[in-house]
């Protein structure tokens, strides 16, 4: 995908925002930084949500928007949106579904989703036509072996129909012919052999990048349709095996670990869990990141005075202070307790 | 056993007749004879272990040198009706590979790679079946002789014997003399013992031609002249992923037709819909590499362009190759600038490793491990070879390669022949009685000046193409399910 669509559906006319940040929330890399930073830029939804989506060099996408006069950059591979890149991103969002839908990606594979429907919508249209002497769109093992089952043990239930329906419903309510379209294209069946994402871009002259966005939101959407099914309804089983957590598994031990001894003592929490201490340290701030306010118990994790004189101290953009400055106010201040500190300011001020 | 092979062809796989050397190898495999066949691209060498599995229910191990090829050749026997099959290649993660080797004996065709049979594990479980055939695909890998030397090949030949001898089947599109001999050796079998199949290489129904341009511009002016008037689908071969995508943008905005480009770095789905459009005739062309080939029959191809040359003379052969399957006449145009030979050059200096990296590697043999560029360096490390020898192997192996490019370049310039300087590689010739002049090379006919009127004689349309496409979201679901009522 081109990363320069990206920075400009997620860019901002107001906040520099890092390039790197952004692409690493998209692609999932969860440290505590990229995780900090998502939340400074009211990305936290879209964690993961491009999964395995490859990208091209930081500095040239920034340098072509920067030369196409669409932003404006720091010396920190940071930057904003001029008034030209506000009209661009307007225009390419209206292209796209509302980005929530981009979100679903967050909690769920969405891409595996659809190598996995558009394969179940091949076999079901072969077998409708009563062929069986075609190419599949093999995935990969476990992919394929579970297709096999699914289609044997549900081919008796009037799958034909049932997809036509399904997609029926799904694209009429849409409510967007041209979106529909797009989707339909994706899909590969008996004598028919769709387009690529390029050529679907061609047609409706936009960005291939755009294309695959929109891919990615529609069977988003659908997967959601999808899980609201009943239990004995077949195309269920498509969705399974595709949540993914929202934080990571070990994160979530150390915390539970953490509330359970009450004390606060990190080094045995480290010690029992077989992890650094400084891991310990990123897997509670990935933890606060990730949680809701309420969730997470700030106060017991900084004494009160600190508290009260960091709040005293803080410039407006709490986000965006450095720890090097606020190490020059007060010596002695630990990294974690002024990231916990940033992190429930940010919350709080994205609460109200 | 009496075998029908004629009627099972019709009963199980819809063919009313076998391709030449078909029927005859499977006659020797039906007789336990081990056999070579050197059968043409397209000559239908899935069908031969395919049916021979068929008929006898017996397991198929074929050992394949591509893991992109083995998945091409599994979605062919998929598509052929057969559905217990399996590869088991580099590609699978440690979960999947250990969850196919549980359940091996489910499958009936199993697709390995030489490096997976040079496993211990996978060895293991693959000899505690009971084999009915061992197939070696693209048996010329075996020789170092070939273009395509793979040295995990040169075990093959224990690997059979530690296997109990299965009744084998050694396959390859083309060899010479050598390499034949080679392979038979290698496989530590009797030239007496081995039945040998060996189908000209000839194609009459490929006319064959080259033309020398000043420089890549006029080249890629020939190249859209030619592209814009040809009839029927064709494939233009690129040596980079690259210029094969810069191409098929290009040609697609000049000659109005239907481009698209095809090679291994493009993700699995985009590769999947250009192949199943090209197949239903909706793309005209594609731009390929020719690392990457297309494992899937299209028999209607009629002409196969070489924007950039390949490496040597049997590449050639099986490129041109996949035009012209259905008999019909078809066109191969090799278009070279003399900068394309710098290219190839490029090419060999970058697959043979430098002295000091060799020099590295010898002292630091764990950095061969899991390197897939350096399996050669560590078949040699691994098999006792010193660092001179092996240096020696390559710089023989680097002149190999050189000599075979010239022959590649002294093609082009031919000014005899084309079809007696290809076949000459492969001892083969045609006889003059044999040969239609009017449809042989661009020597016998003025080809460059009236290619046109030779585009229109003999390059028939393709019938595939004129098909009309739904295009509105609720005429391609309608397509896609037909409902009974």
């Amino acid at each position: 995908m081109e990363l320069s669509i990206l920075l400009l559906i997620f860019g901002s006319p107001t906040q520099f925002r890092r390039v790197k940040a952004i692409k690493n929330t998209l692609r999932g890399r969860r440290t505590v930084s990229n995780l900090y930073w998502a939340l400074q830029y009211g990305m936290l939804d879209f964690v993961d949500s491009l999964h395995g989506v490859s990208f091209e060099e930081d500095s040239a996408a920034l340098k072509q928007l920067k030369n196409d006069g669409l932003v404006e950059t720091d010396d920190d591979f940071r930057f904003r949106l001029t008034s030209k890149g506000v009209k661009k991103q307007l225009d390419f969002q209206s292209q796209l579904l509302p980005l929530k839908n981009l979100a679903v990606g967050s909690r769920y594979d969405v891409a595996k989703f659809m190598h996995r429907f558009t394969f179940a919508v091949q076999i079901v249209s072969e077998y409708s036509y009563s062929n069986n002497k075609y190419y599949p769109q093999s995935i990969n093992y476990f992919e394929d072996q579970l297709l096999k089952r699914w289609f044997i043990q549900n081919k008796r239930h009037q799958l034909p129909q049932q997809f036509h329906d399904l997609l029926n419903d799904f694209l009429s309510g849409l409510g967007d012919n041209q979106l529909a379209d797009a989707f339909t294209q994706s899909l590969v069946g008996h004598d028919f052999s769709g387009l690529t994402g390029e050529q679907v871009a061609a047609a409706e002259h936009t960005h291939a990048t755009i294309v695959q966005l929109q891919w990615l939101q529609l069977y988003g959407m659908l997967l959601q349709e999808l899980l609201k099914l009943p239990k004995d309804n077949p195309l269920l089983q498509l969705t399974f095996g595709l949540d993914k957590p929202v934080v990571a598994k070990s994160a979530e031990e150390t915390f539970d670990l953490f509330v359970k001894q009450g004390s606060g003592d990190f080094k045995t929490i480290a010690q029992q869990r077989g992890i650094k201490l400084t891991t310990v340290y990123e897997h509670l701030l990935e933890m606060a990141i990730m949680s809701p306010i309420n969730a997470f118990p700030y106060q017991s994790l900084i004494a009160p005075d600190l508290w009260k004189r960091l709040a005293d101290n803080s410039p407006e953009d709490v986000g965006e202070w450095s720890f090097a400055d606020a190490s020059k106010v007060f010596p002695h201040l630990a990294f974690f307790e002024f990231r916990l500190f940033q992190i429930y300011r940010s919350k709080l001020a994205d609460e109200n | 056993m009496k075998i029908n092979l004629h009627d099972i062809l019709k009963r199980d796989f819809g063919f009313t007749s076998f391709r030449p050397g078909q029927e005859e190898i499977l006659r020797h495999l039906f007789a336990n004879q081990n056999t070579l066949a050197i059968l043409p691209t397209g000559g239908g060498k899935t069908l031969l272990y395919q049916m021979y599995g068929a008929v006898t229910h017996q397991r198929v191990v074929i050992v394949s040198p591509l893991i992109s090829l083995m998945f091409d050749q599994v979605s062919r026997l998929q598509y052929l009706g057969s559905k217990r099959v399996v590869a088991l290649t580099s590609a699978l993660d440690f979960q999947e590979k250990a969850i196919i080797l549980s359940r091996l004996n489910q499958y009936q065709f199993i697709y390995v790679s030489p490096e997976m049979l040079a496993n211990e594990q996978v060895f293991q479980k693959i000899k505690s079946l009971k084999i009915g055939l061992f197939v070696v695909d693209e048996a010329h890998c075996i020789s170092e002789w070939g273009p395509d030397f793979r040295p995990d090949y040169l075990n093959l030949g224990k690997v059979r014997q530690n296997l109990g001898r299965p009744l084998t089947l050694m396959m390859t599109a083309t060899a010479t003399d050598v390499v034949k001999a080679d392979i038979i050796n290698h496989m530590n079998f009797d030239s007496a013992d081995v039945q040998q199949v060996v189908l000209p290489v000839n194609r009459p129904n490929i006319f064959l031609s080259a033309k020398v341009l000043a420089n890549q511009q006029e080249k890629d002016r020939e190249l859209i002249d030619l592209v814009s008037k040809l009839h029927g689908p064709g494939i233009i071969y690129f040596s980079s992923k690259s210029k094969a995508e810069e191409a098929a943008v290009n040609l697609a905005v000049k000659t109005g037709r239907q481009v698209m480009a095809y090679h291994g770095g493009m993700d699995n789905q985009t590769r999947f819909h250009i192949q199943q459009q090209f197949m239903d005739g909706n793309l005209d062309i594609v731009c390929a590499t020719s690392a990457f080939g297309m494992g899937i029959d299209k028999d209607d191809i009629r002409f196969v362009i070489h924007y950039h040359l390949p490496a040597n003379i049997q590449s050639y052969v099986q490129e041109i190759g996949r035009c012209g399957r259905d008999q019909k006449p078809s066109l191969a145009v090799l278009l070279y600038e003399p900068n394309d030979r710098y290219l190839q050059m490029n090419l060999i200096a970058n697959t043979i490793p430098e002295r000091n990296i060799l020099k590295y590697l010898f002292q630091h043999p764990k950095a061969l491990t899991n390197d897939d560029q350096f399996r050669v360096v560590k078949y040699y490390h691994d098999n006792g070879y010193s660092l001179d020898q092996t240096m020696g192997i390559f710089e023989h192996s680097r002149q190999r390669r050189i000599t075979e490019l010239g022959a590649m370049v002294q093609y082009v310039y031919q000014d005899g022949c084309r079809r007696d300087d290809l076949l000459k590689y492969f001892n083969e010739r045609v006889s003059a009685t044999l040969k239609n002049k009017e449809f042989c090379c661009d020597h016998d006919i003025d080809f460059w000046n009236n290619w046109q009127s030779f585009n229109e004689k003999y390059l028939n349309q393709s019938l595939k193409s004129a098909k009309s496409k739904p295009k509105s979201w609720q005429e391609v679901i309608d397509k896609l399910f037909l409902l009974k009522n």
